[in-house]
């Protein structure tokens, strides 16, 4: 019992002067006073009597709530993953995986490689879906607009690219629309020299559909192969398709190509002998594997692959990914691990998306590895189970999976509900880490600034004479230094010497205490100054209650509702001032976010205009956050001041 | 009066003494040596040369002994301020001497006299747009406290000074520059344009409206509230009660009697904004691309170009203890009790 009560008087003290303030001072005063409120109940009351302030507790909760449990979900990866170019400044969007209805009961093709997705459905209808931002503002480059020809006629085969879509329809025409600034269809407006003119008998006259064998789309170059082994190919070789020729050549002189995939900077096939083919590239001659003491090392590919056939090959933007008649899976240029297949089960297709492949094996099972920083390897449970799926199109960062030409699931990159920045990261998922990081960073910066506030107010307030003398005017120094342009400075010192960014927004934070404390001190010392004079004070120094004591134990309970207030107008201050200074570049560094530095690229015209999103999510949050804080000080304000009571 | 202003005077000068001596000594932590950035240049003539490194040396510490950073702080500090003699001269501010700008290479003084004008310029057209704007909106609002007009204006000010102001001026460049193209998205005039006289004003003019806008509106919201709050207060004195009770009209009521009275925490603020307009006009200098004493200030943190730092720090300092200056005195003359007490 007695150890109890020793430890519930251990209890940390500003909880216990919360806890007074708000519930009474023990459960004995207020059993007897119950019919009495006490003044800081009735404030509480008063409190949530408005509506304007109880709205603004909620919001702000559920802020608090969103960002520390948002961001303990889903941490910001700050590594090149959290980063993708292909996604920059996308438009909030949840269409990317939005497959039509009528290509659920029959697809023939789903091709993509950037944002916006191609599909052919077994009518001969083409459907388009996803996001594209046309840079040009030209409404002939759309890709997303499907020519009128296209609509009207049955197609036959469909691929996209980054910017640009081909079709073939069935009386033999090839249609390509969408961006033609680097030759991706052999139409006027090629603006450079060195793209690969699309053949002209394709271009003037027809080609036999039924002979395509196989229609495919790289990054901005376009490739036909047709059952007899021609390849018709063009676009902008020299930077999407380095070795094209040599492998047109190899088709031609060596032996015909059966299969063909693009990376993003070349073009690799199988040919009718079941052989690589990768013409002069070098790029993907190796590939890793265990030896027998389990060490990774890297051998020659075809070395690996020996007298065995190649019976399927797939690319993703910097990989590819081949699957020998024995049913193993080599794979060349991704680091993640291979899955491991069931005993006896064995790989029979494999198909590539931006940063991922699928594989389906001879069972019905379908296995995702590769990049998962957007969900593209998130294969849907009831997947693992056997002949669930016999067909799936992995196309860029989405997956859609088929039985018997009927639909079953999804998964993959829907889209981002806020959008991306200039690197292709989340901002939504931004702005939960940001929000963390403002609110951490403002709510040390208060506490320091209470704490050095309280201590200054209070012995300057109660010692008084030389004492408050000298502390006022160290005060008056400090409080003349000019806030923002110090702040700056510092930053900018600290900035330039060689310090982990951890222990620089640690500095930042002490920064923002250290200056912003002198408003605070003197308001303490003003209070106390009127509080010492006060009966109880008299009291307590005849009972002989030691100095100190009554400086923080008596006098300080009783200003506590006065420091709530500024405590909480200054939280929302620190906030601000620690987004103007990342803002400013002198505060947290990119790539970690922060509300104020996710702002920083919002200072060009181009941005506030087309990519709104980048500014009006921060800037909303932001807002929304400090005009809660404000209210809610400013409403704390008017119900501890018993003289507003009295006035309404 | 002129014992006070005295006082006050005196005071301020050793405020400034210690803090300028606290800002040299956070200039003085910098790792970074100009010696030794002079001197790059020494070395790359020196390159064929078999006793480079030794010239090297000796050059770097007869640069140093140039420069003064041989010498420890307190000496440095006294250098800089004209009161102590550097390589055995006296050149420091008291002698006229404000620094030197490395990366412009030209004397710190000529590099600041353009954005000085400009900044000042507009910080003048912010301050008295600000005041016309908000002294009669307070006031209105604290003479029909509680109605639902004040409630509005409350939520508004709530609000205003709540959001920042690189909010602000993102969201009204992107109203006013970008959707409606009323004004210009940054800059100091028309590109190329070679205006004098009237049209040249006209055009700056031009260029300067929407920062001046988001300067008067982000501090609209703190004053506006200020003055209510102030003018309520007064409003609730026995004074006006009295006044009131005599029949005087509620015109001269509120603006002689109750005015006059909630003037002296409004001069606080006016001359506090004021200063602190000054910090504030960093941000927006930046976003607009303004040639202003701020944007040089950026631009010279980003370049190493400490020396002009230091200036600006002091400038911001001397703004800021004016400023306190201006409060006293405007107290003495708006209060004769404080004049009594002092």
């Amino acid at each position: 019992m007695k150890k109890d009560k020793k430890s519930s008087r251990k209890e940390f003290v500003l909880f216990r002067w919360l806890r007074r303030m708000f519930f009474g001072a023990s459960k004995e005063l207020t059993m007897a006073d119950e019919r009495y409120d006490s003044p800081s109940k009735l404030a509480v009351k008063r409190f949530f009597r408005r509506p304007l302030a109880t709205g603004a507790v909620v919001v702000l909760l559920g802020m608090f709530l969103f960002v520390f449990i948002g961001s303990a979900i889903s941490p910001a990866d700050l590594t090149e993953t959290g980063s993708e170019m292909l996604h920059t400044n996308m438009a909030p969007t949840q269409s990317l995986m939005k497959l039509p209805k009528q290509m659920k009961d029959g697809a023939v093709d789903i091709s993509s490689r950037g944002t916006f997705t191609i599909g052919l459905d077994t009518e001969g209808q083409v459907y388009m879906w996803g996001y594209y931002f046309n840079v040009s503002g030209d409404e002939a480059r759309n890709v997303m607009t499907i020519p009128e020809e296209v609509k009207n006629s049955k197609i036959a085969h469909v691929a996209a690219g980054s910017d640009h879509c081909v079709a073939i329809s069935e009386d033999g025409h090839v249609y390509a629309w969408g961006e033609y600034d680097n030759g991706q269809y052999g139409l006027n407006g090629s603006m450079i020299a060195s793209a690969r003119k699309e053949p002209d008998e394709l271009l003037e006259g027809t080609i036999d559909a039924s002979a395509v064998k196989q229609l495919i789309c790289g990054n901005q170059v376009t490739a036909i192969l047709m059952e007899d082994g021609t390849i018709y190919a063009w676009g902008n070789d020299g930077l999407c398709a380095t070795n094209l020729s040599s492998v047109i050549k190899h088709g031609k002189q060596d032996s015909k190509l059966v299969k063909l995939a693009f990376t993003n900077d070349g073009l690799y096939g199988i040919d009718e002998n079941g052989a690589f083919v990768s013409g002069k590239s070098t790029k993907f001659n190796l590939v890793t594997v265990k030896d027998e003491n389990g060490r990774s090392v890297s051998v020659d590919i075809y070395e690996y692959i020996g007298d065995r056939k190649i019976v399927d090959i797939a690319a993703t933007g910097n990989a590819i990914a081949l699957v020998a008649d024995d049913g193993e899976i080599i794979v060349s240029g991704m680091k993640e691990p291979l899955p491991e297949l069931r005993e006896g089960e064995k790989a029979v297709s494999v198909s590539g998306g931006t940063r991922h492949f699928v594989l389906v094996t001879d069972q019905g099972r379908v296995y995702a590895w590769g990049q998962n920083y957007r969900k593209q390897c998130e294969v849907p449970n009831d997947f693992s189970e056997a002949g669930v799926v016999d067909k799936v199109f992995a196309s860029g960062f989405q997956n859609y999976a088929f039985k018997d030409g009927k639909f079953v699931d999804n998964w993959g990159l829907k889209g981002y509900i806020m959008g991306t920045d200039d690197m292709g990261r989340d901002v939504f998922n931004r702005i939960m880490n940001g929000g963390k990081m403002t609110m951490t960073v403002g709510a040390v910066a208060v506490i320091v600034s209470t704490i050095i506030g309280i201590i200054v107010g209070c012995i300057s307030g109660y010692f008084g004479g030389a004492v408050d003398m000298l502390l006022m005017r160290v005060t008056e120094i400090f409080g003349a230094i000019p806030f923002l342009p110090f702040a700056l400075c510092l930053s900018a010192i600290f900035k330039s010497s060689n310090i982990r960014e951890n222990t620089r927004i640690f500095i930042i934070m002490l920064i923002l205490g250290v200056l912003s404390w002198t408003g605070l001190a003197r308001l303490v010392r003003g209070q106390i100054l009127a509080e010492r004079e006060k009966e109880f004070v008299t009291a307590a120094r005849a009972m002989g209650v030691k100095e100190k004591r009554i400086a923080f134990r008596h006098i300080l309970p009783n200003i506590i509702s006065v420091l709530l207030v500024t405590v909480t107008l200054d939280f929302a201050g620190c906030m601000l001032t620690e987004s103007s200074l990342s803002y400013l570049g002198f505060g947290v560094q990119l790539p970690r976010p922060t509300w104020g530095n996710m702002l920083d690229g919002s200072r060009n015209a181009l941005v506030i205009q087309s990519y709104w999103w980048r500014w009006l999510f921060p800037a909303l949050f932001l807002s929304i956050v400090v005009i809660c804080i404000n209210i809610i000080g400013d409403t704390l304000r008017d119900v501890f001041d018993p003289k507003s009571e009295v006035e309404k | 009066m002129g014992k006070y202003i005295l006082k006050r005077l005196g005071y301020m000068i050793v405020v400034l003494l210690i803090l300028s001596f606290i800002m040299f000594l956070v200039y003085s932590i910098i790792p970074f040596d100009r010696a030794v950035a002079e001197a790059e240049q020494y070395k790359q003539s020196l390159k064929n040369n078999p006793r480079a490194g030794e010239l090297y040396d000796a050059k770097i510490e007869e640069l140093r002994r140039e420069l003064g950073t041989d010498q420890n702080v307190v000496v440095r500090y006294l250098g800089w301020i004209g009161l102590a003699p550097i390589n055995g001269e006296y050149k420091g501010i008291l002698q006229g001497n404000l620094g030197y700008s490395y990366q412009y290479d030209r004397p710190a003084r000529d590099v600041l006299a353009e954005p000085m004008r400009n900044t000042i310029f507009i910080n003048i057209f912010a301050t008295a747009f600000g005041l016309g704007i908000t002294i009669p909106l307070g006031i209105f609002c604290a003479v029909h406290r509680g109605s639902r007009r004040d409630t509005a204006v409350q939520v508004g000010t709530i609000v205003g000074y709540s959001i920042p102001t690189f909010i602000t001026a993102i969201v009204f460049i992107w109203l006013f520059a970008i959707t409606l193209g009323w004004f210009p998205v940054s800059g100091m005039k028309t590109p190329g344009s070679n205006f004098t006289g009237f049209a040249k004003l006209k055009d700056e003019l031009y260029y300067m409206a929407l920062p001046l806008i988001v300067m008067t509106f982000s501090s609209l919201g703190g004053m506006t509230r200020y003055v209510r709050a102030s003018m309520s207060e007064a409003l609730s004195l026995d004074c006006i009660r009295t006044a009131r009770a005599k029949g005087l009209v509620e015109k001269t009521v509120i603006y002689s009697h109750a005015f006059r009275n909630a003037l002296i925490p409004i001069i606080t603020l006016v001359i506090g904004w004021f200063t602190g307009i000054f910090s504030g006009s960093i941000v927006i200098e930046n976003i607009f691309g303004l040639n202003g004493v701020g944007r040089i200030y950026i631009l010279s943190l980003n370049n190493k170009d400490f020396e002009v730092v230091l200036l600006l720090q002091m400038f911001y300092v001397i703004i800021g203890l004016l400023g306190n200056l201006i409060i006293d005195i405007a107290y003495g003359i708006a209060d004769p009790r404080v004049r009594v007490n002092k």
